[in-house]
């Protein structure tokens, strides 16, 4: 395994008394673009919250770069570690640059409040999303999908190596579901890390070079699409009978519902 | 926008914000002359004038420097507090409707009062501390209540609404236990007032309101940050935990100091973040909502004093008349528009 700058250890995450996983134990490697994938209440966005920083573990821990993530300063961290949430909430009236422009929070001080560096770092983060026209406009006036775009900028913005991504594709369409994806991969391309949970078996198994499959909050199978992205692995995650073809577009493994899978229902 | 760069110091200034800052204290500093001017004897800019740089009749002197500045200094620093502690309560609940008055704390300090009413006879030092003190334990209380669960705004609003429906049972028993005297103190006091106040507590509730301008400058980006959400602000680096522990105590203190000089005025914390949101627009600014407390007190205040026919009104009467109106106004508006910011 290659070097993970940020990891799970044997890390037990829940909400009160409620064990979402026991024990887990997980890597996220470096430079890879990394889905959480699997079926509802599997864990996948507690895991997400947890390497985040906004679940702490009630044993074992979360390291970012070997450290405890809960012993680090916490602006600090969010110079290293983007997080996107599920559902963020603009401020009524906010403009498209001034919410981009929030993403400087960390790298800001009473005194610094805005310098040069915010400046350029903001356009930047708007240019790479393909915002930039919008800068002016209110962030309600926007389409689903420019509206996540704008979400991402704001995170872009950080300038951190790591990007979290809360399932970025929920409530959008299939083409923004797509041009959020390409985005994703984009960003990728370019050398960050990210670690996106997604409900599309089909979308993580395009776009992700690392996938990580859970059941039960724990981890069922791990590796690159190709690798883990079979009929019984599905089945496993799923319980879902289906047959893998390979993706006419990119060759990546499709998977095709047995037809008699919806007899079932 | 403008930005300002010297040195190592940058600053980004929003046009609207900085318009609705110099608007609002300009109007804020013609009212209070205006205030200092007027009253059961007018005066005049001039003779407040030689009064205020010591070369006024003794008379003038008197009522200036004894009845009016007083009263006008504790109007202003009770508004700004108000209007300071209503913007963090919004802020804090997310609620358009956050307040003092909606989270008990308004009940906590006429609970203390009446405590004092009864126990010592209404002596105004005591029903001043332990107003403010019931004030503060309110605060303390919802935030005990409301920590390790679920942060968010909507059960801290819940969490108060029945806080504060306790303490109104509180308070209506202790009223029963009062002689007629001690109970027409107690309804006096709750109305809320600024008749007969002096510099002593001019200066307690401006220290109360120094203090929280400080504490709210050092917490104001992370409060905007939350406004994001919870989650979103965590990943921005926030500590969000202890920024909203933070402001909670400060604005029940910002309450607590205001209530234990004036009462409770009505609506004035309700009202001054709403009034300053439509002058700044999407960016809130609590430098607005205090000026915009500041000007309703003092307004009010002037009202108050013109009075009825020739009976002078208690302040609290004239900001639950103003502020009520304005409540119902704004309700009716958000109809039309139908939305609710």
């Amino acid at each position: 395994m290659t070097a993970s700058p940020l990891a799970a250890r044997e890390a037990t995450l829940g909400y009160g008394r409620n064990v979402i996983s026991a024990d887990l134990t997980v890597d996220i490697p470096e430079g890879e673009f990394t889905v959480i994938m699997g079926p509802n209440a599997c864990g996948k966005s507690t895991l997400l919250k947890a390497l985040a920083r906004m679940l702490k573990p009630s044993h074992g821990t979360v390291l970012l770069d070997g450290k405890d993530i809960h012993h680090q300063p916490t602006r600090a961290v969010a110079r290293r570690l983007g997080l996107l949430p599920q559902s963020p909430t603009a401020p009524d009236g906010i403009t498209v640059a001034d919410l981009v422009a929030r993403g400087r929070y960390p790298h800001q001080g009473i005194l610094r409040q805005w310098s040069a560096e915010d400046e350029r770092v903001t356009g930047e983060a708007m240019e790479a999303t393909d915002i930039a026209d919008l800068a002016s406009r209110g962030v309600d006036e926007l389409s689903g999908g420019q509206r996540q775009r704008v979400w991402i900028a704001m995170v872009l913005a950080q300038q951190t190596p790591l990007l979290l991504l809360d399932e970025p594709t929920t409530y959008l369409d299939i083409t923004h579901q797509i041009e959020v994806l390409e985005l994703c991969a984009k960003l990728h391309r370019e050398g960050r890390t990210l670690v996106a949970v997604l409900h599309d078996l089909n979308q993580a198994a395009r776009y992700a070079t690392h996938l990580i499959a859970m059941r039960g909050g724990a981890v069922v199978a791990e590796g690159a699409p190709a690798d883990i992205v079979t009929a019984e692995t599905v089945r496993e995650v799923f319980d879902l009978p289906c047959r893998i073809i390979d993706d006419p577009e990119s060759g990546t493994p499709l998977v095709i519902p047995s037809a008699r899978a919806r007899n079932l229902v | 926008m403008t930005v300002i760069r010297l040195g190592g110091y940058s600053i980004r200034l929003r046009h609207r914000v900085l318009a609705a800052v110099l608007g609002s204290l300009a109007a804020l500093v013609a009212l209070a002359m205006w205030s200092a001017a007027t009253g059961s004897t007018s005066l005049g800019l001039e003779r407040v004038w030689y009064a205020l740089i010591g070369q006024g009749t003794k008379g003038d002197e008197f009522i200036l420097w004894t009845l009016r500045l007083p009263r006008l200094a504790t109007g202003l620093a009770v508004g700004a507090c108000m209007g300071l502690a209503g913007a963090l309560f919004q802020t804090l609940t997310r609620n358009p409707l956050g307040s003092p008055d909606l989270l008990g704390l308004t009940q906590g300090a006429t609970t203390g009062a009446l405590i004092a009413i009864i126990v010592t006879g209404a002596s105004l030092q005591t029903t001043a501390v332990l107003a403010a003190a019931g004030s503060l334990a309110t605060g303390l209380l919802i935030w005990a209540l409301t920590r390790g669960g679920d942060p968010s705004g909507y059960r801290l609003v819940l969490v108060g609404i029945g806080v504060s429906a306790i303490l109104a049972g509180v308070n209506g028993y202790l009223l029963t236990r009062t002689t007629i005297v001690d109970a027409f103190r107690a309804v006096y006091w709750f109305t809320g007032d600024l008749s007969g106040r002096d510099f002593t507590q001019a200066a307690a509730v401006g220290t109360v309101l120094a203090a929280g301008v400080l504490v709210i400058a050092l917490l104001s980006r992370g409060l905007d940050s939350l406004r994001l959400g919870e989650a979103a602000a965590t990943g921005l680096g926030v500590h969000v935990g202890a920024t909203r522990v933070t402001a909670l105590v400060t604005a029940s203190i910002l309450t607590a100091g205001a209530v234990a000089v004036a009462g409770p005025l009505a609506f004035v914390a309700l009202a001054a973040p709403h009034i300053s949101a439509r002058l700044t627009g999407s960016s809130r600014s609590f430098t607005v909502s205090a000026v915009v407390g500041a000007l309703i007190v003092t307004a009010a205040d002037m009202i108050a004093v013109a009075g009825v026919g020739d009976r002078q009104l208690p302040t609290g009467v004239v900001t639950g008349v103003v502020g009520g109106a304005y409540l119902i106004w704004l309700l009716i508006a958000h109809r039309k528009k139908g939305v609710m910011s």
